[in-house]
């Protein structure tokens, strides 16, 4: 038994898709807090991985250059997380991903945070729900 | 002496003469596609324990790998309770399982510690969080809310006219345990369980706690006698408030071998939990905590389900080690048969139930306790801690301060290095007896451990004499004859350096003369091995 082999990511794709309800309910949050409109838009953040990951308690945090990602899930081909607040992508764009397991070694997924694809108002409502987005 | 009190005590992981039901609880109307045949145990509960579903969405999505009947904001109380039989009120413990494969339920997996402990008369119950595992992170929030409103279900039951756990569940009794994620999580339930509401992260709402809201969670409040950890993660899930600082009583066990969680982060809980406040060095936080170290025990076998993921000893005696271990925390601090302190205090207790030969290291704190040093006062050279006054000596020993990694990870406390390369050095703690009132305490405790450091033989123990003097008096006693220092464990993911709690009980300076009410001196002399490098975590009188 050897120690964990950190994810290799292949690509990382931005696509914008319908706030879940609790989404909803953060991007009002957001917008209250921050005082400035935050449009109902959900950006899920899909990191292609080559291989799954396993299903062991360890795991290994990822990091978008310097901030944590609370929170990630998995789907077909790797994991995303989600992003309400389009100001991270300003913050964040073009920062390389990172992976660590206990904060103090970090390993380079060797991929950047993309940009999101502009959603125009008029689509909005149109927007693919998180599951369509997510196959 | 530990073999003195193993002849008073039973073995705890022997099973008790009460007789108890296993029962399936779950929430109504369950069908599981056949992909999660596993879980079909749950689409017929038994008619009186028809459970609510609860909205978890505000921490957690389901996890992946597996297509669940219900969404997170429709999640299902399931799992299997052994209660036992006759008149209650008994106590309650209730098991969380980790991250596994989906498809296969983790949760029957502690049901051998569940029917161990229904047998004394404890309700125990292994409950499924199995929608929460996948290739996810930082859902330990989630598992934590799950775990509480498990236990609030426990209370509903116990309060509701006619339903057959009415009046038995001992709501001053309770102890959760997890494993893996879940015993990361159990320290999350131990925080939230206080908490009227939570802001899961920075970017969410506030939680309501309290029962209120649309989707009402809580409240809690539990009284939460223990929290225990089975080799959990740490820090997955981080609070907007920083790590989670366990405020209950915290026992942790984590095997060498782990293969999965390798690098022991529950240590770092472990430290986090009831540590020195350093603006009031005086004030105990008023609970213990205790940490019990397995050479050779592995991640999955504390699971009776769970494929080994690693070489270690038979799945039988990791099991049996479990039924010691937990058996004796559950007598001692559910069926409040306080004598079972003393496997906490000293595994060497539990030596002849456990399978021969295997090795532990393990710490204890007791709930009050007056540091003579705590070690965090900076990365300088050693000192007497305040409010106690005196000096410290190092003679042909290097003694330094620093924030040593003992196990990987980021650390936050500071840990004394010894380092002697010839026999006879002395480190000599000379303190006022007027500000150290050792009197008051029940045992001189310190806690010592050996790294892989080349000045350290290999496979051998460590050793060196601690001397206590008091304003006549001297007792000068072998580490080894009070605990072996154990050469550290081989392990998976990164060397460990473990320290032991040594306890040297007030009563037997006593009986040597030493006068605690003038206790002058305590030193730590080199002279049992040429060379050699040790840690000190802390030395404290303390009950």
């Amino acid at each position: 038994m050897h120690p964990p082999v950190p994810p290799k990511v292949k690509a990382v794709q931005v696509v914008a898709a319908q706030p879940t309800e609790n989404d909803s309910a953060a991007i009002t949050h957001l917008s209250a807090t921050e005082r400035r409109s935050i449009d109902p838009v959900t950006y899920l953040v899909k990191v292609q991985l080559e291989e799954k990951m396993p299903y062991t308690s360890s795991g290994w945090a990822l990091y978008v250059g310097n901030t944590r990602i609370p929170k990630y899930w998995e789907y077909e081909q790797g994991i995303y997380f989600k992003v309400i607040d389009p100001q991270f992508f300003v913050e964040h764009q073009g920062e390389n991903l990172r992976f660590t397991q206990d904060e103090v070694e970090f390993v380079d997924a060797g991929a950047q945070l993309g940009a999101p694809e502009a959603v125009p108002a008029a689509a909005i409502r149109r927007l693919r729900t998180q599951e369509e987005a997510l196959k | 002496m530990p073999e003195a009190a193993s002849v008073a005590l039973t073995n705890p992981a022997l099973p008790g003469d009460v007789p108890f039901d296993t029962i399936i609880y779950a929430a109504a109307g369950l069908v599981y596609p056949a992909s999660l045949s596993q879980y079909a145990i749950y689409s017929t509960p038994d008619p009186a324990y028809i459970t609510p579903r609860i909205n978890i969405a505000a921490f957690a999505n389901l996890g992946g790998g597996a297509t669940w009947p219900f969404a997170s904001s429709a999640i299902p109380l399931n799992g299997h309770v052994c209660v036992p039989q006759g008149r209650g009120p008994f106590p309650l413990v209730v098991f969380a399982h980790g991250n596994h494969q989906p498809v296969e339920n983790s949760s029957p997996g502690y049901l051998y510690l569940c029917r161990l402990l229904a047998s004394h008369g404890i309700i125990a119950a292994t409950i499924d969080v199995n929608f929460l595992n996948g290739g996810n992170f930082g859902e330990n929030d989630g598992r934590a809310i799950v775990h509480l409103e498990h236990l609030k279900q426990f209370r509903t039951w116990n309060n509701t006219a006619g339903h057959p756990l009415q009046g038995q569940v001992d709501l001053n009794r309770i102890m959760v345990v997890g494993h893996s994620r879940g015993g990361e999580a159990v320290g999350h339930a131990s925080f939230f369980n206080r908490l009227s509401s939570i802001q899961p992260d920075s970017t969410s709402p506030v939680v309501p706690l309290d029962g209120s809201g649309p989707a009402p969670l809580g409240p809690y409040r539990f009284n939460l006698n223990a929290v225990a950890a089975i080799a959990p993660t740490d820090g997955q899930y981080q609070p907007l408030t920083g790590l989670t600082v366990v405020p209950d009583p915290y026992y942790v066990i984590h095997g060498a071998r782990d293969g999965d969680v390798t690098s022991f982060p529950g240590y770092h809980t472990y430290n986090r939990a009831h540590a020195v406040d350093l603006a009031n060095p005086t004030v105990s936080s008023g609970q213990w905590k205790a940490m019990l170290w397995v050479y050779n025990a592995n991640h999955n076998q504390f699971n009776s389900i769970w494929a080994s993921e690693a070489a270690a000893m038979p799945r039988a005696s990791q099991e049996q080690i479990a039924k010691v271990h937990f058996g004796a925390l559950a007598q001692a601090v559910l069926l409040r048969r306080p004598e079972y302190f003393a496997v906490l205090e000293d595994h060497a207790v539990a030596t002849g139930w456990v399978p021969a030969g295997t090795e532990f290291v393990s710490q204890y704190q007791g709930p009050d306790r007056f540091f003579v040093q705590h070690h965090q006062e900076g990365a300088a050279p050693p000192v007497v801690s305040l409010p106690a006054q005196g000096t410290v000596f190092a003679d042909s020993v290097t003694a330094t301060r620093a924030l040593t990694a003992l196990v990987p990870g980021v650390t936050t406390t500071l840990t004394l290095r010894l380092a002697w390369s010839a026999s006879g050095g002395r480190l000599l703690v000379r303190v006022d007896p007027a500000t150290v009132p050792a009197e008051r305490y029940k045992v001189l405790s310190l806690r010592v451990g050996q790294s892989v450091d080349a000045a350290n033989p290999a496979n051998r123990d460590q050793d060196f004499t601690l001397e206590v003097s008091s304003g006549s008096r001297t007792l000068a006693i072998a580490a080894s004859s009070i605990h072996r220092l154990l050469y550290p464990a081989a392990t998976i993911g990164g060397q460990k350096i473990m320290m032991q709690t040594l306890r040297l009980p007030v009563q037997r300076l006593i009986e040597e003369g030493v006068d605690p009410t003038d206790l002058r001196a305590i030193s730590f002399v080199f002279d049992r091995r040429p060379a050699g490098v040790v840690f000190v975590g802390d030395l404290q009188f303390s009950t």
